[in-house]
């Protein structure tokens, strides 16, 4: 069993401001724990502290057990990493380094084949068996049958590229949990896993009996998994030793108590002020009262010295007015419907003020059915049409707007589009003000983190009048809470809302579920349905 | 004359590295026979094992035949 102690870590950035100060907290032994705060409040600068990426200015990690850290970047690799590699990498650094070793002696083998050479290709395979590296092999074999259904000999060399993100983060989920390390730092492990993933996950991560500090948006993740919760925020981190459930409430009175405690010194401190004043104007005519101002003043120093409490951090303010507007009963009809080759026929009806979750299989073509609706080109036979008044406006997934990437907020603004008109500077930068993105007004589309680039988008569809919103994963990229605004934002939307998602918790905003089976099949649920398959097609 | 390894060389006779290594004595007696006498390529083989002693088992044969067959070659060459 292993812990993580954080003490009094400080980190600056390298513009000189400080991202992480005096932050402290320790992960006990078997704790598993959720590490929480807004995009770029400094979660994956801490994770990387804590695996020993970056040292930090002051303060110290300690910790014991072996280090397993999974990083943000599973699941997009691209590159020509292969399985052995992702699994050499994510193994104790013994076994990495026996392994970097053996391959360089069989490299040298092939170039020189005389004694000296097998001789030391010998020592090295010592090594490996020493290190653990054949137990190690045996390890992976069990990874690769559990998370891609093949033998580690017959994928070893696979490219992770071909692999799905899900695969890719599966595989190397069962190789830590699997694994000898005892402390797991996971960066978004549940990032392109499907809900049966999702729920596989959270299995693994509540039978496990290793010590876990994971940074993740799932709330439905976090509520389920999560025994504490690490804030980070205003430039410190707190720890909540209860659940997410409680989470909430412990954020609110913690910041009511904070401001309360800066109330109070501000008061103290003024009150020391004023009363030094009084006497140093006392001391000017009474040689007993200059030694109580003498005194008055060293208290006010001490008091001075010792600095406030920390402020209650700045709340992010995330506004969203999607206002929307009365439209005809019927939003949308569909008759006979069917979007070539991805689905059989089928009928639906959509009413006025509808709240409908668009759920199924991959690849069944819901994304496809939002961009019908949203007057792109889509193929199909059957009817479909919309109703009076119904103005569709369509959130696409961030990467779906090539033509956006090096144009920045303020000139989107500026420019409108059909059926959005522009606006000047002062206009749009009070809307983004709203949407928390003035910092990135003047930057291109492509530098803005997921986050802000699906809160830019929200913003968008508040400006173009829609009354029938049309959503593609919105919560996908948004903080949990960016991802409550949201949800308050479609409460108070005057119109009818269709959403993709896989968000469990998300989905229990809808009142009604559209669901697209794997077989082809469309039907309607009153309950979400997370277990469709993904659609096997030739490829 | 013997081809097969003496089990006071080393660990027991049965142990699946030996075997493997008397099948190397086998196969290389078979490779150099006419270059290179059966007793030489048995005491060859038998150092070539003694001295990679602490490899792994599963890996001992094939690094044991390979310097072997380079020994030999050295000795005829």
């Amino acid at each position: 069993m292993g812990y993580v102690d954080v003490s009094t870590v400080r980190h600056t950035l390298s513009d000189g401001r400080v991202l992480l100060d005096d932050v402290s907290f320790r992960i006990g032994e078997g704790a598993c724990a959720a590490l929480v705060g807004e995009n770029g409040a400094g979660k994956t600068t801490l994770l990387r502290i804590i695996a020993g990426d970056l040292v930090p200015e002051a303060g110290a990690i300690a910790r014991t057990g072996g280090l397993g850290v999974m990083r943000q970047f599973i699941g997009s690799v691209r590159d020509e990493t292969t399985v052995q590699r992702l699994l050499v990498d994510l193994s104790p650094p013994a076994v990495r380094a026996a392994w970097e070793a053996v391959e360089s002696a069989e490299l040298t083998l092939m170039e020189t084949d005389d004694e000296r050479s097998q001789m030391a290709y010998a020592g090295a395979l010592a090594e490996w068996g020493d290190a653990g590296g054949y137990d190690a092999e045996v390890t992976w074999d069990t990874v690769t049958v559990a998370a891609l259904g093949v033998p580690y000999d017959r994928c070893k060399y696979r490219e992770l590229s071909t692999l799905s993100g899900g695969e890719q983060k599966r595989l190397a989920l069962e190789a830590l949990l699997r694994g000898p390390d005892e402390v797991l730092l996971l960066d978004e492990p549940d990032n392109y896993l499907d809900v049966p993933g999702k729920r596989w996950l959270e299995e693994r991560l509540l039978e496990t009996r290793k010590t876990v500090l994971f940074v993740s948006h799932d709330r439905e993740l976090l509520a389920r998994v999560a025994d504490r919760v690490v804030t980070v925020e205003g430039g410190g981190a707190w720890v909540h030793g209860g659940g997410f459930a409680s989470y909430h409430d412990a954020r609110a009175a913690r910041h009511e108590r904070l401001a309360e405690l800066r109330r109070r010194w501000d008061e103290e401190h003024q009150r020391l002020v004023d009363l030094t004043r009084t006497m140093q104007q006392q001391a000017a005519n009474s040689p007993d009262m200059a030694n109580r101002y003498h005194a008055m003043q060293t208290r006010l120093a001490k008091f001075e010295a010792a600095g406030p409490p920390p402020e209650r951090p700045p709340e992010q303010k995330v506004a969203m007015r999607l206002r929307g507007g009365r439209t005809g009963v019927r939003a949308v009809m569909a008759e006979q419907l069917e979007l070539t080759g991805l689905m059989r026929p089928f009928d639906v009806e959509i009413f006025y003020g509808d709240r409908v979750g668009v759920l199924g299989a991959n690849g069944a073509g819901k994304s496809h059915f939002l961009r019908l609706l949203a007057g792109q080109s889509v193929a199909h036979t059957g009817d479909w049409r919309l109703g009076a008044r119904v103005v569709p406006g369509f959130f696409a997934q961030t990467h779906a707007h090539p033509e956006w990437q090096d144009r920045t907020p303020v000139d989107l603004l500026w420019h409108g589009e059909p059926g959005r008109p522009g606006v000047d500077r002062g206009r749009a930068m009070a809307a983004l003000r709203r949407y928390g993105l003035t910092d990135s007004a003047d930057q291109p589309f492509r530098t803005m983190s997921g986050g802000q680039q699906a809160r830019f988008q929200i913003l968008l569809l508040e400006l173009s009048g829609a009354t029938l919103l049309l959503l593609d994963e919105p919560t996908d990229n948004l903080d949990v809470l960016s991802a409550e605004a949201l949800e308050e934002a479609l409460a108070a939307f005057d119109g009818t809302v269709l959403a993709v998602t896989h968000d469990r918790w998300f989905a229990r905003s809808f009142d009604r579920f559209v669901v697209f089976g794997a077989d082809g099949k469309v039907y309607e649920s009153t309950e979400p349905v997370f277990d469709e398959t993904r659609v096997v097609r030739e490829r | 004359m013997t081809l097969v390894v003496p089990p006071d060389s080393g660990p027991a006779a049965d142990d699946p590295a030996d075997e493997a290594v008397s099948a190397a004595v086998g196969r290389l007696s078979g490779e150099f026979s006419g270059r290179v006498g059966p007793q030489l390529v048995v005491r060859v083989v038998r150092d070539c094992r003694r001295e990679l002693g602490g490899s792994p088992v599963g890996a001992l044969p094939e690094l044991v035949e390979r310097l072997a067959r380079y020994r030999l070659d050295r000795q005829i060459g």
